[in-house]
């Protein structure tokens, strides 16, 4: 927790008053209502795994540029499910309205934990995406691109790893230990109070050569307003 | 205002990530970090030198007996798990073990430097091999016998087709498959990516966390470590505990994609091997049944199909009361009768 580049971090998840899911919590930026400034949501789908998350997020500003701060909490399924998670906290902004038409940016830090019988990692990351498409009250369409750094990661190897390789150096590895850039399509249908939401695409290592055990991307959520 | 406070946070994030670029400390990629340094970066590992390649390499046992050449698995295996052959040095003979080049701790090349060669890839293998032996053998009468296991038996296989007369035996043992399309069916056959499962999901949710450059060594063969231990299919580390040095994996993906390109068949030439193969499969694995080990076998002209019980793929090595109660006294009997 020493490592400067952590301190960064905190700072800025302190700067931002909560954190939305890259792609899990979907807005419905054409039915964005007065007095709504409140979302919960539950998304499952195909992202680096099968995984199950929970979000909220509450609008801070009604202005010609909305801005969305969002939190959420996701797992992957197995055998145990507290091994492997990923919270995130950040900020969305809509940037540009032409009509039916939007552009949004968000940005997010990120915490997140693997775990196996070798190790145990533990990762502040980033993401930085964005989105464009046609929103009406009932329905959108958009794409969306963005690009998710692992800044900086703790290993902590179990002696299992270490009786193969007792000179393993646990601690803080900085610079960053990975990033994938995610690319593709979300829309949904909104009713009520509702939205359900689907996203979807591919996913690609930052060499723009390799890809994941995962090559792509495929959520389903819903949102509920109040 | 409300644009411009979150713009200010947005080029605060975006000179965050540029900045973590630089940051100096402990990386990812440094050598010895977290695997092993390799033969030409540790002077004090014992290597030879063949085919133009820095082999981690070892041998026992008296330097005129019959060889035994311990080939590892993989591709991108080392020999670690297979140091339990050198019991064969205590018995009269010369037990050579290596790490084949981009695998364990020998020397890493580029992907390129295997996938330029095409078809020929392979052939890269053959001539380390060649090369390994010319190294160890002290004579042109010193009888020369490959010891395989899963893919080291692919290799040996091949290789004695391809050079029949440069050996005089082969023991293979659970080699996937010889023809690309039975190797394809046994990876998939003996791997379970369960939709919802662990194994899975422990796999694709590394993929946040570590990336690796094409020919980052370093990175790529930590990542490959984590995702090789246990198999409750093949039943590898469900008995013993996996052991290994350090994981190739370039290497294994370039002969992946060289075999998926071009179909390599390792039985070729092996109608021309009149020599008799001892082939080990083992009971505990469930992608390997009897009917399996005969499809595979029937390649060799001659050969011996001995099932070991009560263990799964690397225990027929590795676990002592199988090596030293079936595989060992078949290896011996087996070795004691070559002419």
């Amino acid at each position: 927790m020493n490592h400067p580049i952590v301190r960064y971090i905190l700072l800025f998840s302190l700067l931002l008053p909560a954190h939305l899911p890259l792609r899990a919590q979907v807005i419905n930026w054409g039915n964005l209502q007065d007095g709504q400034r409140h979302w919960i949501n539950a998304h499952t789908g195909a992202q680096y795994g099968m995984v199950f998350g929970l979000g909220y997020a509450y609008q801070l500003a009604d202005s010609e540029f909305p801005v969305i701060a969002n939190a959420a909490y996701s797992f992957p399924s197995g055998n145990n499910l507290l091994d492997d998670f990923k919270a995130k906290l950040g900020t969305q902004v809509r940037l540009l309205q032409m009509n039916d038409f939007h552009f949004a940016v968000k940005a997010h830090g990120i915490f997140r934990g693997y775990e196996n019988e070798l190790v145990r990692l533990l990762n502040w990351g980033m993401d930085l995406s964005g989105t464009i498409g046609y929103y009406r009250p009932s329905w959108f369409v958009a794409g969306e691109a963005g690009f998710d750094k692992a800044i900086s990661t703790r290993f902590k190897h179990t002696d299992t790893y270490k009786k193969q390789y007792p000179d393993v150096k646990d601690g803080w590895y900085a610079p960053a230990t990975g990033g994938n850039f995610n690319y593709g399509l979300q829309g949904g249908v909104s009713f009520g109070r509702h939205d359900i939401t689907l996203s979807g695409g591919g996913l690609l290592q930052e060499d723009f050569k390799k890809k994941p055990l995962l090559p792509f991307y495929l959520l389903l959520g819903y949102n509920y307003r109040w | 205002m409300v644009l411009k406070n979150n713009l200010s946070v947005l080029s605060f994030a975006a000179v965050l990530l540029l900045t973590s670029c630089s940051t100096e400390d402990r990386t990812i990629d440094g050598v010895g970090n977290l695997v092993p340094r390799t033969v030409d970066q540790d002077a004090n590992l014992p290597a030879i030198q063949a085919n133009n390649a820095r082999l981690h390499a070892e041998a026992s046992g008296p330097a005129n007996g019959t060889m035994v050449v311990v080939l590892h698995g993989g591709p991108g295996g080392d020999y670690r798990y297979l140091l339990p052959c050198k019991d064969l040095a205590q018995q009269g003979y010369r037990v050579v073990l290596y790490d084949q080049r981009g695998s364990g701790l020998s020397q890493r090349f580029p992907k390129k430097s295997y996938t330029a060669h095409g078809a020929g890839a392979m052939d890269v293998m053959y001539d380390d091999l060649s090369a390994v032996i010319a190294h160890y053998r002290t004579s042109p009468t010193q009888k020369v016998v490959l010891l395989g296991h899963s893919w080291g038996g692919i290799l040996a296989s091949g290789y004695a087709g391809k050079h029949p007369d440069n050996i005089q035996g082969v023991i293979a043992c659970e080699a996937g498959g010889l023809k690309w399309d039975d190797i394809k069916a046994y990876v998939k056959d003996s791997r379970s990516f369960k939709l919802w499962g662990e194994l899975l999901n422990d796999a694709a949710f590394l993929d946040q966390f570590i990336t690796g450059k094409e020919d980052q060594h370093e990175v790529l063969d930590y990542k490959m470590s984590l995702l090789v231990s246990r198999n409750d299919i093949t039943g590898e580390g469900t008995i013993d505990p996996s052991v290994s040095w350090r994981n190739g994996a370039v290497i294994m993906d370039a002969l992946f994609d060289v075999g998926d390109t071009y179909h390599i068949d390792f039985s070729a030439g092996l109608d021309r091997f009149k020599k008799p193969v001892l082939f080990f499969h083992s009971e505990n694995n469930k992608a390997y049944p009897d009917t399996w080990a005969k499809q595979i076998t029937n390649a060799y002209p001659s050969v011996r199909l001995v099932k070991v019980p009560g263990v799964g793929h690397d225990g027929i090595i590795t676990n002592h009361k199988a090596w030293t109660e079936t595989t060992m006294p078949a290896i011996l009997t087996y070795l004691r009768s070559l002419p």
